[in-house]
């Protein structure tokens, strides 16, 4: 599996990706070194404890590193959710969830398979 | 730039490690990084070590202190204004963009963000700060530079004035240690505001409080004992006088040096109670820079010795002046000496122990007032002598510039303005000083059409390592064409790329010698007997016409005197002079004013023809005018004529062959002429 093939399954942008860091030894390392950042856990937790603050911060970062990265649909799914998180609307952060979740986990399942397939 | 040859350090400051690790690759090929997590990780780090810093890249959401908590505090503590900040976000929102400009944000950076895009950012941003960072060093060391050169002119100016007033050199020293003293203690006590810029500039100028003083004559300003009414009222205007000088100095009013300068010559004679002078002014009236050095003066001087006193200990002349014995001053004034006394009275000794400071300035004022070599010491007459120099030296030059034949004049470009000698003027028939020389329609007359285009021509050719320029001219000055011999110099400046400021130089009338060097040059070119061009004449005279007249036909004739031998030894030298003289004469009425004739030997003439159409008529002519008796003497010549057959010949080539010719006429009998031709050859047979 490619780089390239990677960006295919979990939807993002390939060319505006290599476009801007101008490297595609970058693009990997940072896309390899996305699942390990904690935000989406701590987007998790801060939500079940009803930190919309803490919330907030880690939906900001999550959709900050998707938009460096292009991965188009998590950048899009958890900037609709900082945005009711900013307005501290839990409710509506409630139902943006979802989304949130299934383009997170596409996102890492590819990143996954990339990995498996650079390991062989 | 400060940090020389080591890597611009740049602070990266994002919570995310992965968005500070994107940054990071991005530019750690040129620059170190420092990384934080958070604000206040940020600020611990420039807290301890600001100046290392370069750069920072600020995220705006994070956790602990954001982004805008950052900006906020190094606004606050100025650090914003050393260190650029770049601020990198996803916020799109204008109204935060907006907020991170308002509070010192150099640039904004939007995420997702160009690789090349951040690192010219980083980069133009670092350059443009490290070179506002010089400028600013520049610009300051400028500002202090100024500021040394102006301390040094008052300290020389002033001590000019001390030492006239016979003075120890200290005074002026003293005045300007307490003056600062009591206006640092009256600003704090007062709540006066003043800077301590301000307080220095006052000190400086309370150097100048007594300079009127230069004006007044030195057997008052002197005078052992007591003054008289008369003498007193004449000491009273060096105030006025010191005001008037500085309020003279019409082009810098506005600066704060002159401006405290004057309000303390003219008011430090003033008392609280409205009885000093010049003005009577009264409390508040007299500006406070006056007050203080008034106060100041008043206590140098009490514990200083004066050819009229013994020097006061410090604590009684402090007694003296809060008793009012010695003026009357503002009661606020009067608390600061008691409060600062004690440091006044150190600082003083300290000053005293020491010598003075500034001892290179003392002398140089010395230098100043000895230039002339004669001892002035004590009561000098310093100022008055410089003047009297001056005006000798002015009188000295009028007095020359009219005795001399000169034009003398200045011009200046940024004027524009001709300066004439009063005698130049008068020639000219001008004003002395012209602006608009170049309009000048009298100039224009004298001078030609186009004088000043020429003018700047030459002007040209000088430059600042070969700064003058010579030439001789013909002009019409006065009406009358003179010769004359123009000398000018250029006035360059001072500066890395030299400019011509101005012009002096002078005309000077060379007519006479002119007149007498071309006589001169024409008798060195004439025989003497008979008045014809000698052999030097022709070579001088002949490529001219020559060159005059290239289309024309020209023949080269050489003939001498048949017997002349015999003549000068039957008849005698004086027949012989007589014989050549006559062969002159009708040579010059048998030729036309464009031909050339020359004796170029004892008894050979050469003539040079320059006709139209044949010259054999011609030559028949002259031929026959020449011949004919000399008294008892049968007159003939034996000639040789040469035709200029094609042009380039050269005269020693002509004269070669009319000199054959003329040997062939010889050979043939004598009284006759030949043209030459081939097949007389080339060489003269003898």
């Amino acid at each position: 599996m490619t780089i390239k093939e990677c960006y295919e399954a979990l939807g993002g942008d390939y060319d505006d990706v290599i476009g801007r860091l101008r490297s595609e030894r970058l693009v990997q390392k940072f896309v390899l070194k996305f699942p390990a950042d904690g935000s989406y856990a701590l987007l998790l937790s801060s939500l079940e404890e009803g930190n919309t603050q803490e919330a907030f911060r880690a939906a900001h970062t999550i959709k900050g590193m998707c938009q460096n990265l292009s991965f188009t649909p998590l950048a899009k799914s958890s900037s609709a959710l900082t945005e009711a998180l900013r307005g501290g609307d839990l409710a509506a952060a409630v139902t943006l969830l979802p989304p949130v979740r299934a383009d997170y986990e596409k996102t890492v399942e590819a990143i996954a398979a990339f990995e498996a397939s650079l390991s062989l | 730039m400060q940090k020389g040859q080591t890597r611009e350090k740049i602070l990266i400051v994002d919570d995310s490690e992965m968005n500070r690790s994107i940054l990071a690759d991005m530019l750690m090929g040129e620059f170190d990084i420092v990384e934080a997590e958070d604000g206040e990780v940020a600020l611990d780090i420039l807290a301890k070590d600001a100046d290392s810093f370069s750069l920072v890249l600020l995220d705006i959401v994070m956790p602990r202190k954001d982004g805008f908590e950052v900006l906020e505090e190094m606004k606050r503590t100025r650090l914003i204004e050393d260190l650029p900040v770049i601020m990198v976000s996803a916020e799109t929102a204008s109204a935060q963009i907006e907020r991170a400009y308002g509070l010192g944000a150099t640039d904004f950076i939007m995420r997702p963000f160009d690789a090349f895009i951040v690192h010219h950012r980083v980069l133009n941003t670092i350059f443009l700060y490290a070179k506002q960072r010089q400028l600013i060093s520049i610009i300051e060391e400028q500002i202090n530079e100024k500021e040394k050169d102006s301390n040094l002119m008052v300290d020389i100016l002033s001590h000019i004035v001390e030492f006239r007033n016979g003075e120890s050199g200290l005074h002026i020293r003293h005045v300007r240690i307490i003056t600062e003293m009591l206006l640092r203690k009256f600003a704090h006590k007062a709540h006066y505001p003043l800077t301590e810029r301000e307080i220095s500039i006052i000190g400086m100028a309370s150097a100048l409080h007594d300079i009127g003083k230069i004006c007044i004559d030195d057997k008052i300003l002197n005078k052992p004992g007591k003054l008289t009414a008369e003498e007193y009222a004449i000491m009273k205007t060096h105030s006025m006088v010191g005001a008037d000088m500085l309020g003279g100095l019409t082009a810098y009013q506005e600066d704060p040096l002159v401006r405290y300068a004057y309000q303390i010559c003219r008011w430090h004679h003033e008392r609280w109670d409205g009885r000093g002078y010049p003005d009577g002014l009264k409390g508040d009236e007299i500006p406070i820079p006056a007050q203080i050095v008034a106060m100041a003066d008043v206590y140098d001087a009490l514990t200083s010795e004066r050819v009229y006193k013994p020097p006061f200990t410090h604590e009684k002349a402090k007694e003296m002046i809060l008793a009012g014995e010695c003026g009357a001053f503002n009661p606020v004034l009067l608390e600061c000496l008691s409060d600062e006394f004690d440091l006044i009275r150190d600082e003083l000794a300290k000053s005293s122990a020491e010598g003075f400071s500034g001892i290179e300035i003392r002398k140089f004022a010395e230098a100043v007032l000895l230039s002339k070599g004669d001892s002035l010491r004590g009561k000098s007459k310093a100022s008055d002598r410089t003047l009297k120099l001056l005006d000798y030296e002015r009188m000295k030059y009028n007095f020359y510039a009219e005795l001399t034949e000169e034009i003398q004049f200045e011009y200046s470009f940024s004027e524009d303005i001709l300066k004439l000698s009063a005698r130049g003027a008068r020639q000219f028939g001008v004003e002395q000083a012209l602006s608009d020389p170049a309009g000048n329609l009298r100039l224009k007359e004298q001078l030609g059409e186009h004088w000043y285009e020429k003018f700047r021509k030459i002007l040209t050719r000088t430059s600042p390592t070969s700064p003058e320029y010579r030439c001789e001219c013909e002009l019409p000055i006065g009406g009358e064409m003179r010769w004359y011999s123009f000398i000018m110099r250029g006035i360059w400046s001072d500066e890395v790329t030299p400019e011509l400021e101005s012009i002096i130089g002078k005309l000077v009338d060379i007519n006479d010698t002119h007149v007498a060097m071309s006589e001169l040059k024409e008798k060195s070119i004439r025989d003497p007997l008979t008045g014809l061009l000698n052999r030097e004449g022709v070579w001088e005279e002949l490529p001219q016409r020559l060159a005059a007249f290239p289309a024309h036909k020209y023949a080269v004739t050489i003939f001498d005197i048949d017997y002349f031998k015999s003549a000068n030894d039957v008849y005698g030298h004086q027949f012989g002079d007589k014989v050549l003289c006559e062969v002159a004469e009708r040579l010059v009425h048998s030729t036309r004013v464009h031909d050339l004739c020359a004796r170029v030997g004892g008894d050979e003439f050469l003539i040079v023809f320059e006709y139209d159409g044949d010259i054999h008529p011609i030559i028949a002519r002259v031929f026959k005018a020449l011949c004919g008796k000399v008294e008892d003497f049968d007159l003939t010549v034996s000639m040789g004529i040469v035709e200029m057959t094609e042009k380039g010949q050269t005269y020693e080539e002509l004269s070669h062959k009319a000199d054959i010719a003329l040997y062939v006429s010889k050979y043939a009998g004598k009284a006759r002429y030949h043209f030459y031709d081939r097949s007389m050859g080339d060489d003269v047979a003898h």
